[in-house]
């Protein structure tokens, strides 16, 4: 087991344990009995942790000294002084073999004198060395010298991810109370309230983006045991499969990245199991006999994509569309679903059973847990897929949490907030309703945001249109224009997310509260997009 | 699907070293829990296949919990971590409902084979 990831945790908890048996032994010494129980379970923590860690000396030693204690808690020993002072410079021998832990140091330190004493003292003899055998210039120098005389306080510190949840509400909250103060700034010709409210801003977004910062986790704390996860399911599955991670210094919020760690492993596991195929075949159809699994994670702006690539048999998107139909689904609206689409149709609960799938479509259990997931991080979920050639599977996902930068936009008699890391560009026309409109040297199709969303649109005589990039991943560029009838501020905005039955709404995937109190609801792009897209192109 | 497991152990080290070993034998660690009370309530509301349960914790030991996680309909299975120089307890821990046991130190190698031995 590689221990070094754990090292800073297991200092951290012994460090404590230690000065819970200072203060334990402090009050045995008192004739109070009360803190038996604690210190018996304060050296047996040091003793597992010790022992996982390969810690042999620390390990041996409290579990000599929890012998001890056990004997005390039991009452088949009462604490005498002689035992008191013996446990006491055991706990320095313990400090001093825990700093040499925390220093890299060999723990060549030795114990074999305590452990006499301790064993004599277990079995209710007089200690056969009475003298101090702990020879401080042996020890490390802070811990020995008089006895842990020095107090310190580790710099790391453990903080609940329940303080970081608080502190961003806070700053939510913070966000919210701003905006009604930019918005009487605006209105007045107080240079003093201006310059206030531009400095509070200021100072709310650095408290902001510290507590974001603080709050992130590179992906390759979640990706380091993929390795050994695609090895034993390839084992166990009898395929050859390599594995190629890539970009995974990217950092995300640490619930977003805690929450993607079981469906990457359904990713994963569907792509050895049902993707790749064994090597005889792979063989027999001129493929390398091992097949590759490639992990690949870049950031957008304030998103991560995430991509997993297998070159295995890919997903016959006919054969998902069959069996959508026989599990009762509308035959014409399956007919009329782009290849895109059909795909997704892996992700439905009951189409992703492994007995019905894996022979059929290649494609195993648990998309439906992977798009639930994705979605409600706020993220998108995409397939491709071609037979014969290999499955991606391809996720985009916010990379922090709560607050995005937005920009207010009127359709129809609504206000919504367009997420600014989607938009390319924002055009103001004035004159007639165009239906495209050039930019970036291509023609881009306009499509109403009111009617799209079911609103009624007002016929206004100029209009803006917000240019959004289709997929911003694929080889050819492409865009969409969305009409919108105003548009106003743009606005650090708090973002609640939606509970049942809001998350039912279509084309919306959050809401905040505006300075004056109005909810305003946050536009779901990729929904929107689709729904888009299928229009201009029909 | 992934097996389901609830962990419990009062030191954050041994949970989290428990966890990586479980999430890359491909289990899924559905909840953490630091006393036996927290287990048995994580257990009773997310009915996991099985719950690996440390001997010696605060409030209520794994033993007691084991007890009463028994009890839970759909059975769970339940593992005991017992600590090197516990070994006579193990028998008391099979008693009060345990399937297996582990002793610690955890490693890798033993935990999952440990648990490759249960039968389903």
């Amino acid at each position: 087991m590689d221990t070094s990831k754990y090292k800073a945790l297991y200092l951290q908890e012994t460090n404590s344990h230690l000065s819970g048996i200072e203060a334990g032994l402090l009050e045995l010494e008192k004739g109070s009995l009360a803190e038996v129980d604690n210190l018996f379970r304060h050296y047996h923590s040091i003793k597992g942790m010790s022992a996982s860690m390969g810690y042999e000396p620390l390990k041996v030693l409290s579990h000599a000294e929890e012998d001890l204690l056990e004997k005390i808690r039991s009452k088949s020993l009462s604490p005498a002084p002689e035992m008191i002072t013996t446990l006491f410079e055991c706990l320095d021998a313990l400090k001093a073999l825990v700093g040499r832990v925390e220093a890299d140091e060999p723990l060549d330190l030795d114990i074999s004198a305590f452990l006499t004493r301790l064993k004599a003292l277990s079995e209710g003899k007089p200690s056969p060395a009475p003298q101090p055998v702990f020879d401080p210039t042996v020890a490390v120098q802070p811990a020995a010298g008089g006895g842990g005389a020095e107090l310190k306080i580790s710099n790391v510190m453990k903080v609940e991810g329940r303080v970081f949840d608080e502190l961003l509400t806070t700053v939510g909250d913070l966000f919210m109370a701003l905006s009604s103060f930019k918005e009487l700034s605006q209105h007045s010709r107080s240079i003093e309230l201006k310059d206030g409210v531009h400095l509070l801003g200021k100072s709310i977004n650095t408290l902001h983006q510290n507590i974001l910062s603080a709050r992130m986790l590179p992906i390759r704390d979640l990706t380091e045991s993929l390795p050994r996860i695609v090895r034993d399911i390839a084992n166990k599955a009898g395929k050859e499969v390599s594995l190629r991670v890539e970009g995974t210094e990217i950092s995300l919020d640490r619930s977003i990245l805690e929450d993607l760690g079981s469906p990457l492993v359904h990713i994963i596991r569907n792509a050895v199991d049902h993707g790749i195929e064994t090597p005889v075949v792979r063989e027999s159809e001129g493929k390398p006999r091992a097949g590759t699994i490639t992990f690949r994670a870049h950031a957008r702006k304030d998103r991560a994509v995430i991509e997993i690539s297998d070159d295995g048999r890919g997903i016959d998107s006919e054969k998902i569309r069959m069996k959508a139909v026989e599990k009762g689904a509308d035959p014409r609206k399956i007919a009329a679903m782009a290849r895109k689409e059909a795909l997704l149709l892996v992700c439905l609960p009951g189409l992703t059973s492994a007995e019905t799938v894996t022979e059929t479509s290649g494609r195993g259990v648990g998309m439906d847990i992977v798009k639930a997931v994705v979605e409600g991080l706020g993220g998108a979920l995409e397939i491709e897929s071609e037979p014969g050639k290999g499955t991606k599977i391809r996720m985009e996902l916010p990379r922090t949490t709560s607050i995005a930068k937005t920009l207010l936009v009127t359709a129809g008699s609504e206000q919504f907030l367009f997420p600014i890391t989607k938009i390319e560009k924002v055009i103001e026309r004035g004159g007639a309703a165009l239906s495209t409109i050039e930019y970036a040297g291509h023609e881009v199709p306009i499509v109403d945001l009111a009617s799209l969303i079911g609103l009624p649109s007002e016929a206004r005589p100029s209009s803006t249109i917000v240019i959004v990039e289709l997929e911003p991943e694929a080889e050819h560029k492409g865009f969409i224009g969305f009409k919108v009838d105003d548009f106003g501020v743009e606005l650090d905005a708090y973002i609640k997310p939606l509970l049942p039955p809001m998350s039912r709404l279509w084309g919306v995937s959050g809401i905040t509260i505006m300075g004056d109190g109005r909810p305003v609801f946050l536009l779901d792009i990729p929904q929107i997009l689709s729904r888009a897209s299928s229009r201009s192109s029909s | 699907m992934a097996k389901r497991v609830v962990i419990a152990d009062d030191a954050d080290f041994h949970r989290m070293v428990l966890k990586d070993i479980l999430t890359r034998g491909g289990f899924d660690v559905v909840a953490e829990a630091v006393n036996g009370e927290e287990a048995l309530s994580r257990a009773r509301a997310l009915k996991p296949d099985m719950v690996i349960l440390d001997i010696v914790m605060p409030l209520m030991n794994g033993i007691e919990a084991a007890r009463e996680i028994r009890l839970i309909e759909p059975p769970v299975k339940i593992i005991m971590c017992t600590s090197l120089g516990y070994e006579p307890i193990v028998e008391e821990a099979l008693k009060s409902g345990a399937c297996a046991y582990i002793v610690k130190p955890l490693s890798e190698k033993k935990v999952l084979a440990v648990l490759a031995a249960l039968k389903d």
